[in-house]
């Protein structure tokens, strides 16, 4: 099996999100151990925030990486594990609610394809990008 | 002549104002104005070169001719009154309804005043007197607030008692002195042949309670006052101004000039019940006054609780307290057309006088600043603050009346310090506060409509500086007619029987 | 009233429409609109005060960073409002061509208007002291007074107050301190023997660097909005929110640090590597702290805990300019009177007139405009919420009823908080409120 980011990479449909964990150095994270669930927004959910979100977030490493922490969990969950408790610790810290089990959502975002296991963890695709608060 | 003309100014401009063409309010009122301010002007001539007196035969058979006279008792009541209609004129709003009407009647009431007071006949002062009602009714009857029908048949019922009353004592001091006395000519009404003819004691007892209880409406006294409270509420302020200032000292000139001056005895008689009334006049009134939950109801009350102040002064006759009695008649026209000047504007210009309904009205930007200091400095001028108008006027009156009557002082000077508690209670309701801003829609006074309020001002504080403008006028004539003495011991001394050692050895 | 969102109206709603009080102003936000109701005449008097606010906001925001990282803890700084030629001409990173997002597409300097100002002020050409001591200048209090605000209410989300309290800070403050009162035993002397004291005083400034920065991106944004409603782009209401809230999602990630210049050096109090955003640790809190709570007019309420008068529960407070009765003695936090003083100078001519044919036209221009400011509030509030529900929630259009009810619980629990008496939400509903 791959790791997070490598079957990113391959997904195709995960651009916006490898260059925001590059910009954010995080990449050297993502690339360890773990392990980690990662929920992962899609292209589409990075272009639906309004316009010059990204690119503020871009210019501004730390910054980046604080709403990027805030999609990864710290061990391995999937998605049975997930939704027996009704929220999770986010590494930004801001916990993380799940809202519903079917269809499964997390915070605002709806969980489009679940339980995508990866060498260092697992990762469930998104179609929202979710903010702490 | 003067003295023909002083009412011969309201009578022509009363009638030339009802032929003018309709549809030009402002000239009226102006016209109006100038017909005023043209006998006020008049008046202060007559001040400064006393005209003699006139007489015009009129009605010989009837005892009725037309005699006019001033002394110091009538002429600042002459000029209050002219005065007081100048400034009621200009207190009116521009764009008055039917205003030949209005002004004329304004006029006529003018013109039965200002006769009363230059009368020297007595059945002439009652024809004055009488001539009074019908415009000041119709004042309130057509352009009075919501309940001016109710208010107007009172005021009429009131005010037709109190002529009838002051007619059958009229009449009757004039047939039972004069004719009595037995002379086959028709008795002469005028004052000088009134007071050469007295009348027996029991007669005087009766004339004089006629004359008190039409006087006692007029000005008014508790328990005579039904009438008042809801006339000063419904009629239109700028009427008030007029009726408050003016009418009432009808009362208060009449009770002078027939009670304490032409039937002296039964005056004496009937003072302490009529210190009593004053006394209780002014405690109920300053009461209902801090209970009032209306402006103009509240000052109705704060007027009659003056007016019990002033016939404490007359009942008590001293030469200070008549002196009293004279300057709390001038001092309270002045305030009470001040305090009425005030509440018509915030009438005229927030649509309301109900007390619950207003608040904030100091507010710099939005509220009436300037017509609410005025009136601050009105409520003081009521509440007897030294410095203003008021306070000379009480002084007088407590200190002439306190020899006398003690007691009835003593309840008068606490219904006194009451008057401070509705001031303040007023004004803070009214004054301070919290401008309800979805309310406070109205444009702010311009100076044409503050002028009547502030020639007041000026008036009422000129007068608490130099409390002579007061009390000058009329020191002879008061000295004159008082009828008991001022210092306590020489009064004992003058009512104690002559003793054998009190006269000296031949 | 107009929506954004075409296809309303001719479907049957997916939920069941609101019971709550304000439920035609819920139904108005779901439909992607603002608290305050779709008239031109809104239109006109929010863009006009806009831009009225942006002027003076160009000051504050430039002095407020002066204070902060220049004044610093200058123990008599009677001259923190003489700002320097530096800060005057410091570029706006969201205005003029060296911008990397650009908002305004005016100048990055001191807008002109404001310059001018200065120059004359009300009285005339005056050395600058005398326009200080006249108070013939633009109400700076008002900025510092919003800026205790923060710093009192505190604890309103984000991670700035935190950080506040944290050694890391702690230790970078002492730095600076030690650096700015090198050489002066008696200032240092006193923070040997009183250490929390200066670390207070760099709170507040950090709290006041907060601010310059929140403002900064403000001040564009207004700009920007009074350019186009003149050029004839911005048309409703909706459309003025939206660009608020699409400005509020650009800058979101702005960075919000607090670095300090002693003699040249620059000192990091906060550093851009905490992470700390516009957004999260900025514009919200600002937002709670001045137009929801702030605190009551010095001398109207007792602070004495047994009288009762202010709320026991801070969150509580109700004194901001959402709330505010807007007579110059009225009862809002943040004395009114100084900035509605500010946006008098600087007001366009349609609200001069529009001011001039109301009430007391000339003369009451201080309460016609101190509302139209409340109302434009009420639009900013409106935009605030709109991207907090875009951030947390789901679109306006989401085709899942449990959404859109999730939506709905969200708009109710906002509008909860203008149930109270003061809330001024029913009274902009209506066009007489001026």
């Amino acid at each position: 099996m791959a790791t997070i980011l490598e079957t990113a990479a391959a997904a195709g449909c995960f651009n916006t999100l490898l260059a925001a964990v590059d910009a954010a150095g995080l990449r050297g994270a993502l690339e360890g151990p773990g392990p980690f669930t990662v929920l992962a927004p899609v292209d589409d959910a990075f272009a639906a925030l309004p316009p010059g979100t990204v690119q503020t977030l871009v210019d501004n490493p730390p910054q980046l990486a604080r709403i990027l922490k805030y999609h990864v969990i710290a061990g391995a969950h999937n998605r049975e594990a997930l939704c027996a408790q009704s929220d999770w610790a986010s590494l930004e810290g801001a916990p993380i609610p799940i809202r519903s089990t079917d269809p499964f959502e997390v915070k605002n975002a709806t969980v489009v394809n679940a339980d995508v296991v990866c060498d260092n963890g697992v990762v469930h695709v998104i179609n929202r990008v979710i903010l702490p608060g | 002549m003067t003295l023909l003309l002083l009412l011969l100014i309201p009578l022509g401009a009363g009638l030339l104002l009802t032929v003018l063409p309709e549809g030009r309010p402002p000239l009226i009122r102006a016209g109006a104005a100038a017909a005023a301010i043209a006998q006020l002007a008049l008046g202060v001539l007559a001040w400064r070169q006393p005209p003699a007196a006139f007489t015009l035969s009129w009605l010989p058979r009837l005892g009725l001719s037309l005699e006019l006279g001033l002394d110091g008792l009538s002429l600042p009541l002459v000029l209050l009154t002219a005065l007081l209609t100048a400034l009621a004129v200009l207190a009116s709003p521009a764009d008055q309804g039917r205003p030949r009407l209005y002004f004329a009647l304004m006029l006529a009431t003018n013109l039965g005043v200002v006769g009363a007071f230059l009368a020297r006949n007595a059945l002439l002062f009652v024809l004055a007197f009488e001539l009074v009602l019908i415009p000041t009714t119709l004042l309130v009857a057509i352009w009075g607030g919501e309940r001016r029908a109710a208010a107007a048949v009172r005021f009429l019922l009131f005010g037709a008692v109190s002529g009838l009353s002051l007619l059958a004592g009229v009449l009757a001091f004039g047939w039972f002195g004069q004719g009595a006395a037995g002379s086959g000519s028709a008795v002469d009404f005028s004052y000088g042949a009134l007071a050469a003819t007295p009348l027996p004691a029991s007669a005087q007892l009766w004339v004089l309670a006629l004359l008190v209880l039409g006087f006692g409406i007029k000005l008014p006294v508790v328990p005579l006052h039904g009438w008042q409270p809801i006339s000063y509420a419904e009629a239109p302020p700028p009427v008030v101004m007029l009726l408050g200032g003016v009418v009432s000292k009808l009362g208060a000139y009449g009770l002078l000039r027939f009670g304490v001056e032409l039937l002296p005895d039964a005056w004496l008689a009937f003072s302490p019940w009529i210190a009593a009334a004053g006394a209780v006049s002014a405690v109920y009134g300053a009461l209902n006054a801090i209970a009032a939950t209306d402006i103009r109801r509240l000052m109705a009350y704060s007027s009659l609780g003056h007016m019990g102040l002033l016939v404490l002064a007359l009942a008590a006759a001293t030469p200070l307290s008549l002196q009293g009695a004279v300057a709390q008649v001038l001092a309270h026209g002045l305030i009470v057309a001040l305090l009425f000047a005030c509440v018509g504007l915030i009438q005229r210009k927030t649509g309301t006088t109900v007390i619950a309904e207003l608040s904030g009205l100091m507010n710099p930007i939005r509220g009436l600043p300037f017509t609410m200091g005025l009136m601050l400095l009105a409520l003081m001028a009521a509440a007897g603050i030294p410095g203003l108008a008021g306070f000379p006027a009480e002084l007088m009156v407590f200190e002439g009346s306190w020899t006398v009557f003690p007691r009835a002082t003593l309840i008068c000077l606490v219904a006194s310090g009451f008057t401070a508690v509705y001031a303040v209670r007023l004004f803070n309701r009214v004054g301070f506060g919290r401008l309800d801003n979805s309310r406070a829609d109205w444009q702010s006074t311009r100076w044409g409509e503050r002028f009547p309020a502030l020639a007041l001002t000026l008036l009422v504080v000129l007068a608490g500086i130099w409390p002579s403008g007061l009390t000058g006028w009329s020191e002879l004539s008061t000295a004159a007619i008082a009828l008991r003495h001022s210092d306590p011991v020489v009064q004992q001394l003058a009512l104690l029987p002559p003793s054998a050692s009190s006269s000296l050895p031949a | 009233m107009t929506t954004t969102t075409p296809a309303a109206g001719t479907r049957t709603p997916l939920i069941p429409p609101s019971m709550h009080r304000y439920a035609e102003v819920i139904h108005r936000l779901e439909a992607g609109g603002s608290m305050l109701p779709d008239t031109p005449e809104n239109l006109q008097q929010i863009i006009g005060i806009y831009k009225a606010y942006a002027v003076p906001m160009d000051f504050y925001w430039r002095d407020l960073l002066y204070i902060a990282e220049q004044v610093f803890l200058n123990p008599l700084p009677a001259f923190k409002y003489f700002i320097s030629q530096e800060y005057l001409d410091r570029p706006n990173s969201y205005a003029g061509d060296q911008s990397q997002l650009r908002i305004w597409r005016g100048t990055e300097k001191a807008h002109p208007e404001l310059l001018a100002f200065m120059e004359r002020g009300e009285t005339g050409r005056m050395p600058k002291l005398l326009h200080h001591l006249w108070h013939d200048r633009v109400n700076m209090e008002f900025a510092e007074a919003c800026m205790r605000a923060m710093l009192w209410h505190q604890g309103m989300g984000g991670r700035f107050n935190d950080y506040l309290e944290s050694d890391a800070y702690r230790a970078n403050a002492d730095r600076a301190i030690k650096a700015y009162f090198k050489g002066n035993p008696l200032m240092l002397g006193l923070h040997a023997l009183f250490p929390e004291m200066f670390l207070e005083q760099v709170k507040q400034l950090s709290y006041t660097a907060n601010l310059g920065l929140f403002w900064e991106v403000m001040a564009p944004v207004f700009f920007e909005m009074s350019d186009l409603y003149d050029e004839g782009k911005l048309t409703s209401v909706p459309q003025a929110m939206d660009f608020l809230v699409n400005g509020i999602f650009a800058v979101a990630g702005r960075p919000i640090y607090h670095h300090v210049f002693i003699r040249g050096e620059c000192f990091e109090i906060i550093p851009k590597s905490e992470g700390f955003t516009w957004l999260y640790e900025a514009a919200l809190p600002y937002v709670e702290a001045v137009f929801y709570r702030t605190s009551p007019f010095r001398g109207t309420k007792s602070y004495n805990a047994q009288a009762g008068q202010v709320p026991a529960d801070q969150a509580d407070f109700h004194y901001g300019i959402l709330y505010a009765d807007v007579f110059p003695v009225g009862s809002a936090g943040i004395p009114p009177t100084l900035l509605m003083q500010d946006m008098l100078h600087f007001l366009p001519p349609y609200l001069q007139e529009m001011y001039k044919t109301h009430k007391r036209g000339e003369e009451d221009q201080l309460v016609q405009l101190g509302i139209t400011f409340q109302r434009s509030m009420y639009n900013v509030t409106s935009a605030v919420i709109q991207a907090l529900r875009c951030a947390l929630l789901y679109p306006l259009d989401d085709p899942d009823p449990k959404h859109r009810l999730a939506n709905r619980q969200f708009f109710e629990a906002q509008m909860d908080r203008f149930l109270r008496p003061e809330a001024r939400l029913a009274d902009i509903q209506s066009q007489d409120y001026r």
